[in-house]
């Protein structure tokens, strides 16, 4: 037995694992590119097992890395030799205030979960990730982007206040007013600054029934005004985009023959609306010039917020879920966005669709405060994200191709979202962050001073 | 037919392979269409060659007006300029290394409008493809 398997359980009332314990999942994140297992998991049950954690990784010098769902793709969310949390079991949900129209919840809690204990209500966090199965502590910790986040941002900017155990143990409160500086490090801070123990989450008010018109683009360029007029317009709620190919046979590329496709752009664009009074179609879509309108769909709101479940459930039930996922997403610059799209996608197979997908999504620059989110400049911008599924065999042919789908998105001017697979070399991390890499160096000394939280991701301090 | 590097007869076989070349001809259809896309390719001379070389290719609209060796590293025709170690072409002709990943990497420098080549890539791709179907002598 591990001889410090019995101090950190009398320390604990969580429970701790070894490795003959683990599952596969805890040895690996969605991603399923890194197998890195650690020396103990730990299911905290509390604020309190938190901190006695950090304090027996710091004195023991061992590492710790958290996880909600470990939806990450990179070095984050698994633990090489050291303690890894799984924060499943802190999914408490605590009142909810329907005056100042915010709840407190635990960092395990799925945002499914909550939507649907908020329904009662008609209360809704005003931005949901199109995957519902993740937690509110990992999404805050990367950002977290939704199809509203056109108007409200991102997730980590509807969050009032926040409990946060640092690196070196000190449990703080901390809101955009009170320790700001650690607030907006720990938003969509990949989990190298603080644990988040609490958060207080801003919700609106959801009508109960949406309607989403289904339009389809040949044009990459004419989809992308459309886009802008549709945020612009102030009409919709939700706006939802990606590339769908059909497949053309192969052609020559590089040497041998491979399939490839002609792109479409589906565009779903959203409105909530109460029973008995129906929007105006045709008021809605004046404007917009796509290549067809294929459907109108009405459902329940909370249909609508879960409509990729069956998505999700497809690819489990194929069997794809289990496939390598190094998804490589972006925020473009609007100006350079329809260049980059057309080369990226001109290289992409059609067969991406199978277990995986091509997002577009468009956003707005000025929507979101978080410090660390980086996109680039520019009052418009445009989310275009590859989200393959691939078997384990073809990993060595696509990483490479991968990699410069993601280094040309840079010289189009993007930012890398960092959920996905980020392979930076220290340079390109410090290109990422900007001007904020050097506060951010600073905040990680002053509140992970032994540097044990979510290493092996980013390289905040200097290799030795 | 082994065609020794750096002489006439590679860079006529080099047109002949560009202009056959179905994935070249709508890869660049709108290559050098109102800009120079004249390319020079420089070999740099390295451990794998201790002689460099320059190949002017001159482009236009999915076809291949001329190529030839010329002396130097640059060349006034020239738009735009991909230049890379000797042992970097080798790997990338023999087809060991994408051409795009040389260029992204930085192994390969461009000069010219970088946004103009970046918005071709598939462009420069088949060129490179081209002259890798060569079987070569280096």
């Amino acid at each position: 037995m591990d001889k410090l398997y019995e101090p950190l359980v009398q320390l604990l009332e969580g429970t701790v694992r070894t490795p003959d314990q683990f599952t596969a999942d805890q040895l690996s994140n969605y991603g399923r590119i890194f197998q890195w297992t650690p020396r103990f998991v730990v299911h905290p049950r509390s604020q309190k097992d938190i901190v006695a954690t950090v304090a027996f990784c710091r004195s023991n010098k061992l590492q710790l890395a958290n996880r909600g769902s470990a939806h990450s793709q990179s070095q984050l969310a698994i633990s090489q030799g050291g303690v890894l949390l799984e924060m499943t079991a802190m999914n408490g949900i605590g009142a909810v205030d329907e005056k100042a129209l915010t709840v407190d919840v635990e960092p395990g809690v799925v945002w499914r979960d909550l939507t649907h204990h908020l329904k009662k209500w008609n209360l809704v966090p005003p931005v949901l990730t199109n995957n519902l199965g993740v937690t509110v502590g990992g999404t805050l910790s990367m950002a977290g982007i939704g199809v509203a986040s056109f108007k409200y941002g991102s997730q980590g900017d509807n969050v009032v206040e926040m409990d946060v155990v640092t690196g070196d143990g000190k449990v703080v409160t901390c809101s955009p007013e009170k320790n700001d500086d650690l607030f907006w490090a720990a938003i969509a801070g990949l989990g190298a600054f603080g644990i988040i123990t609490r958060a207080r989450l801003k919700l609106r008010r959801m009508k109960p029934m949406t309607r989403t018109y289904y339009l389809l683009y040949d044009d990459l360029r004419v989809f992308l005004d459309d886009a802008r007029l549709a945020m612009d317009s102030g009409r919709w709620d939700h706006l939802e985009s990606w590339g769908a190919p059909c497949a053309q046979g192969t052609r020559p590329a590089a040497g041998k023959r491979q399939v490839f496709a002609k792109w479409f752009y589906p565009f779903h664009l959203t409105v909530e609306y109460d029973p008995g009074s129906p929007p105006d179609d045709a008021a809605l879509l004046a404007g917009l010039r796509p290549y067809d309108n294929v459907y109108t769909d009405d459902c329940p709101t909370i249909d609508f917020l879960e409509r990729m479940v069956p998505v999700f459930e497809l690819w489990r039930k194929a069997g794809t879920w289990e496939f390598m996922h190094p998804w490589i997403e972006c925020i473009l610059p609007w100006e350079t966005a329809a260049d980059c799209i057309e080369q990226v996608l001109a290289d992409t197979p059609p067969g991406i669709q199978v277990g995986g997908h091509v997002l577009l999504w468009p956003a707005k620059g000025k929507t979101s405060r978080s410090k660390n989110f980086m996109v680039p400049e520019g009052d418009n911008l445009v989310g275009f994200g590859l989200l393959p599924a691939i078997p384990q065999k073809f990993w060595s042919e696509m990483s490479e191709r991968l990699e410069n789908v993601s280094r040309m998105m840079l010289m189009f001017g993007a930012k890398r979202y960092l959920s996905g697979w980020v392979n930076f070399t220290p340079d390109e991390w410090r290109e990422h962050f900007g001007a904020r890499w050097d506060e951010l160096v600073a905040l990680k000394r002053r509140y992970d001073p032994d540097s044990i939280l979510n290493p092996g991701f980013v390289p905040w301090t200097p290799a030795p | 037919m082994t065609l020794t590097f750096g002489t006439d007869a590679w860079s006529q076989a080099l047109v002949a392979e560009i202009n056959g070349s179905s994935e070249y001809r709508n890869a660049a259809a709108k290559w050098g269409d109102g800009f120079n896309g004249n390319v020079l390719l420089v070999f740099e001379a390295d451990g794998a060659s201790p002689k460099g070389h320059a190949l002017l290719v001159k482009l236009v609209k999915g076809a291949c007006l001329s190529a030839s060796f010329v002396p130097g590293s640059s060349h006034p025709e020239a738009g735009f300029g991909l230049r890379a170690p000797f042992s970097v072409w080798k790997d990338v002709l023999a087809r060991k290394t994408l051409a795009a990943t040389a260029i992204l990497t930085g192994k390969m420098k461009v000069e010219g409008d970088r946004m103009t080549l970046l918005k071709h890539t598939a462009a420069h791709r088949a060129l490179v493809s081209c002259a890798a179907a060569l079987e070569t002598d280096f």
